[in-house]
């Protein structure tokens, strides 16, 4: 008797340990989860590619108070309230910029802890599906991921479950799309 | 008797030699014939680029430029195929546009055989074919599988260190070849160098206002379904992509490094008025990973070795597990050439009306063999 209670116990222990996990696979999407981001907005890049552009027409588009900064730093966060970021590598982006990858990631650290320290939220849109993953984008994925309330990806760039096991261990919303269009939806939800 | 031994062994060596050489050297001399291109009723003119810079004339790279002209005026649109000629899908593409397209509004210029040079040789090493052919529903179309880079045999020998003109920018010796490194070009340059420039003098001359370049890289080559393009033509880009995924087609955005220098996208746009773009698709004979090396690997665009690294997933590949058939990266050109212009049109532009071209699913469904003509 005193086994049969001691498995049933366990049996519950491990239920509930395993409920945050269960929870956090089936996200909620902004509408559901009532998440809201204030404008105006800065919306930058973490990688130099030039979805950043695509993310700021499709702000415009939706008519959203908000400016494209590829090249954002701490100063230009002032007045803003929330920070949208794009992550995704790209060598010819960097080209454009001028700058090397290691000089990218100090900026994008710096931009990061800046919001961090004024309790700015960051927004992260990813809508580079293959293309930015792997090789030198993940890094870029990552730092903005952990440091982000929310995140929008377009369904291939999660095809291996990356942003979703980034969400399982920080416990940020991940909300995916099936392409980028997609992803206004969810922006829009989140801005209303 | 010895020696009347030597004397057959000698003569079946000189016969087999000669064999050889005619073999060989009537293949050699086959892929300088031009290839023959059936432009569609909608073709006004025919031009040469010898025509924009008289340096070019009776050179290899002399080559066939063909207008289409709509009775309404409207913006001009430059299609430049054959960069690469070891990039199948950017000739192609360039042959089935001059082969279908009708212009009712603005202009249509198609040179499909941008660096004709590279067409006669194959680049050493590669085990490339030198043909292959696309099925039609009226027999097997041969179309030259080339080089990279111009002939060495029209452009010899290659410097240690490229020097880029006028940037000083330098790079491998060999890419003194590239057609795409050697822009805005030079008129007392090398061959290369020549067509560059014989090519910036037509979109300067003709008011070209919107230049396409089409290219195809390996699997591997982190800028792939891509469009890169020139800061001044941003906007029109991004509606484009931005279009194409609506439609369920996946292109990145790329904007052309300022300090990158001889690339069609960033010389074009400094040194004309015009809105330039490259385009690429993936394509695994080009790739490191491919085995082997045939011309239905060019047209089928299967390749197990490629599938293995996709399945393992240590490496960031653009390769589908059904390959990368031509259907598929023609009717991505297409689309993209076809949803730039009309972005174009779109933002306010003197417009180009192109009519006649197959839509994505149509060049995936009939095959491109459908909306070329059979050789013959």
């Amino acid at each position: 008797m005193r086994r049969v209670s001691m498995i049933a116990v366990l049996m519950i222990m491990v239920s509930l340990s395993s409920f945050p996990a269960l929870a956090q696979d089936k996200a909620e999407t902004a509408a559901e989860c009532g998440m809201k981001f204030a404008q105006p907005v800065l919306i930058s890049s973490a990688g130099q590619s030039a979805d950043v552009k695509l993310v700021g027409m499709m702000a415009k588009r939706m008519k959203l108070k908000a400016e494209v900064k590829v090249m954002a730093k701490p100063e230009d966060l002032e007045g803003m309230k929330t920070l949208i970021v794009v992550p995704g590598f790209s060598a010819k982006g960097l080209g454009a910029a001028g700058i090397s990858q290691k000089d990218e990631m100090e900026r994008v650290v710096a931009l990061v802890e800046a919001a961090n320290k004024q309790e700015i939220p960051i927004l992260m849109i990813h809508i580079g599906g293959n293309a930015r993953r792997k090789g030198q984008s993940d890094a870029f994925n990552e730092l903005v991921a952990k440091n982000s309330k929310y995140m929008i990806v377009v369904e291939q760039g999660n095809e291996d479950g990356f942003f979703t096991e980034l969400s399982k261990e920080t416990g940020v919303k991940l909300e995916t799309a099936e392409k980028i269009p997609g992803t206004m939806k969810p922006m829009k939800n989140l801005f209303e | 008797m010895t020696l009347e031994k030597k004397h057959i062994s000698a003569a079946i060596i000189l016969i087999a030699a000669a064999v050889i050489s005619i073999i060989t050297g009537r293949q050699f001399l086959a892929k300088h014939y031009p290839e023959t291109f059936y432009p569609s009723p909608g073709l006004t003119r025919t031009g040469k680029l010898s025509d924009y810079f008289s340096g070019l004339q009776g050179t290899e790279n002399d080559s066939r430029v063909y207008f289409f002209e709509g009775e309404e005026e409207g913006s001009t649109v430059l299609l430049l195929g054959g960069t690469h000629p070891n990039e199948a899908a950017s000739g192609l593409v360039a042959v089935l546009v001059l082969e279908n397209v009708e212009v009712t509004v603005g202009r249509l210029i198609v040179i499909p055989r941008a660096n004709r040079s590279g067409f006669t040789v194959n680049d050493p090493m590669e085990a490339h074919p030198q043909y292959y052919s696309i099925p039609t529903p009226n027999g097997e179309r041969r179309f030259k599988y080339g080089s990279r880079l111009t002939s060495p045999l029209d452009q010899w020998p290659d410097p240690l260190v490229y020097s880029h003109r006028p940037s000083g920018q330098r790079l491998s010796g060999f890419e003194t070849r590239n057609l795409n490194r050697a822009y805005p070009g030079r008129p007392d340059g090398s061959l290369t160098e020549k067509t560059a420039y014989g090519i910036v003098q037509l979109i300067k001359k003709e008011n070209v206002n919107v230049a396409f370049d089409l290219h195809e890289a390996a699997p591997e080559i982190p800028i792939i379904n891509a469009i890169v393009y020139h800061e001044k033509a941003e906007e029109v880009a991004l509606n484009a992509i931005f279009e194409l995924e609506m439609e369920g087609i996946s292109v990145s955005p790329e904007l052309s490094p300022s300090n990158f220098h001889g690339l069609s996208h960033r010389e074009w746009g400094d040194y004309t008025d015009v809105y330039p773009f490259l385009m690429e698709t993936s394509n695994p004979i080009q790739g490191r990973l491919r085995g082997e090396t045939s011309a239905e690997l060019i047209v089928e665009g299967v390749s197990p070795e490629y599938r293995m690294a996709l399945e393992s997933g240590a490496l960031q590949i653009a390769y589908k597990e059904t390959g990368e058939p031509i259907e598929r990266r023609v009717a991505r050109h297409v689309t993209c050439f076809r949803r730039v212009i009309e972005a174009y049109n779109q933002l306010g532009n003197k417009p180009v009306i192109l009519e006649n071209l197959p839509e994505y699913e149509d060049i995936l469904q009939n095959g491109v063999g459908a909306y070329i003509v059979a050789g013959k």
